[in-house]
């Protein structure tokens, strides 16, 4: 008896673990709604487009596209783990230096890849066909390979509305267009977060009350002690932009990864960047980052604000995987050494002091940012193209 | 001389100061006006604006930066700044990118003098 009235007092206790000012709510609300609209990129004249999606999706499995004819896109982002490959550092052909970020969510990025080397989605698609660590292709290999293929080539041709020509270049950025046109459909789905905070917004208390208390305290540490929503802004919880987080950049003895400075300069010169005759956008609408982007020395080390999106499951974490799981990416914060920081850099970062309470709830909290959706699906394709 | 004054919304002699267009921030410093207006309006983190303004009288030359003093940082991009004439510019290129407090700075020379006229904007 004494039992279940314990039961019903717990049942029936108001649910709501953290009061949130008008402050802190405002902020909560920031981060919704989701999804975030659809917006085709500009630069892209195939973005959105159901062919180019197909095609796309096909090059993305498509074990040929890499020069021994073993690996794909898949080999580092794959669907079950949150499109990214579980590793430390990703494997192609050979280890590369960072950690395989995952492509969810990936269509509202401004800058692609930890250091930003990138400024398209497409473009950045380019990257890793060419790198000799990962697929190790070249335009020559892609182009002849698609020319000769009778199914893909008629794909192009009904993508781009042209059969693949004899400019190999032409048909390299094309593939990597239809293959950002795939990746731009990767969109992570609601999660409990989602549900609290549209809650708040409409003033739905019995709603709130059914997120985690622990998640509502860490929310709060977020959002108030631990500031993390300084960089880790809006829907997407990131700003897009670039910082150093006290991660150690050496990526073997005697040699540092630059980080965003590298990216900095890798982008002004790189001409498939969008001020580069492949934008399809005459207006050069997205290019402002790139017309405007500078590069100061303190960008050395500074590595890209990811997404907390689907976070749980694209463990490791930090841009060389040197974190292996959430528990260890908020201690990290929590016990951050300024001395590990640029002297010349910014003074964002401080150790937080966290509580292993107040560890606990925010991982808690970070936990409930991933959706809970059904498993990527291939689309059915049809059998022939003609 | 050099001057520093945090962003006064102020009544000021804006008769023959004008940006036409709409409603503008004014900043008056020791010894210019500036009227300015970004574009977008609100600004958010995370997203490219640009500014309108107006300086008056016309200085030789203006430069806008923004910047965190409590982060000890500006932006991740260098503004492009055009005159359109009469003393009136436009600024591209600009990207608050953190939430937090940030100033809005016009740097105004003029012979041998540089002044500084400060906006202070919060963006959560």
């Amino acid at each position: 008896m004494k039992r279940i009235a314990f039961l019903l007092l717990v049942l029936c206790a108001p649910a709501l673990a953290a009061t949130f000012t008008d402050d802190e709510a405002r902020k909560i609300q920031s981060h919704g709604p989701w999804p975030a609209p659809w917006k085709s990129d500009p630069s892209n004249r195939v973005s959105g487009n159901e062919n180019a999606i197909d095609l796309g999706e096909r090059l993305f499995f498509e074990r040929r596209l890499s020069v021994t004819g073993e690996i794909s896109c898949s080999r580092c982002h794959l669907p079950e783990r949150n499109w990214s490959d579980g590793l430390p550092r990703a494997v192609g052909l050979e280890e590369v230096d960072r950690n395989a970020p995952s492509v969810v969510n990936v269509r509202y990025h401004r800058w692609f890849g930890w250091d930003g080397a990138h400024d398209s989605l497409w473009a950045q698609s380019i990257n890793p066909i060419l790198d000799a660590r990962e697929l190790g292709m070249s335009a020559a290999s892609v182009a002849k390979f698609i020319r000769g293929d009778r199914d893909l080539a008629c794909r192009y041709r009904k993508t781009f509305g042209a059969a693949p020509g004899g400019d190999d270049e032409r048909i390299l950025v094309d593939a990597a267009k239809a293959l950002a046109a795939f990746q731009e459909t990767l969109v992570s789905g609601r999660t409990a977060f989602d549900e609290f905070r549209d809650a708040l917004a409409r003033g739905d208390r019995a709603a709130m009350a059914r997120y985690s208390e622990n998640a509502q305290r860490g929310l709060k540490t977020f959002v108030g002690k631990g500031a993390c929503d300084t960089c880790h802004t809006g829907p997407a919880f990131t700003n897009g932009e670039f910082h150093d987080t006290g991660i150690a950049f050496f990526v073997r003895p005697g040699e540092v990864d630059p980080g965003r400075y590298g990216g900095i300069k890798k982008i002004v010169s790189d001409r498939m960047n969008l001020l580069g005759p492949y934008n399809d956008d005459a207006k050069r609408s997205t290019a402002t980052g790139t017309r405007h982007v500078s590069l100061e020395h303190r960008n050395f080390g500074e590595f890209k604000v990811p997404s907390l999106r689907n976070l749980e499951s694209s463990m490791p974490y930090m841009h060389n995987g040197s974190l292996a799981s959430l528990r260890d990416v908020v201690k990290h914060y929590s016990e951050i050494s300024p001395d590990r920081l640029h002297s010349d850099g910014e003074a964002i970062l401080k150790p937080l002091h966290l509580t292993d309470g107040e560890t606990a709830d925010l991982v808690a909290f970070l936990q409930t940012l991933s959706d809970r959706g059904g498993r990527y699906q291939r689309r059915p394709f049809p059998e022939d193209c003609r | 001389m050099r001057a520093l004054l945090v962003a006064l919304l102020v009544a000021a002699p804006a008769a023959a100061c004008e940006l036409p267009g709409g409603q503008a921030h004014k900043i008056q410093s020791a010894h210019y006006l500036v009227l300015y207006r970004t574009q977008p309006a609100p600004l958010k983190v995370g997203q490219h604006f640009a500014v309108d303004f107006a300086v008056c009288p016309a200085p030789e030359s203006v430069r806008i930066d923004a910047g965190m003093p409590e982060h000890k940082h500006g932006m991740n991009y260098r503004p492009t700044v055009t005159a359109t004439g009469e003393g009136r510019y436009r600024a591209d290129g600009l990207m608050l990118h953190m939430a937090g407090k940030w100033e809005l700075v016009f740097e105004v020379r003029a012979k041998d003098s540089v002044e500084r006229a400060v906006q202070v904007i919060r963006l959560e």
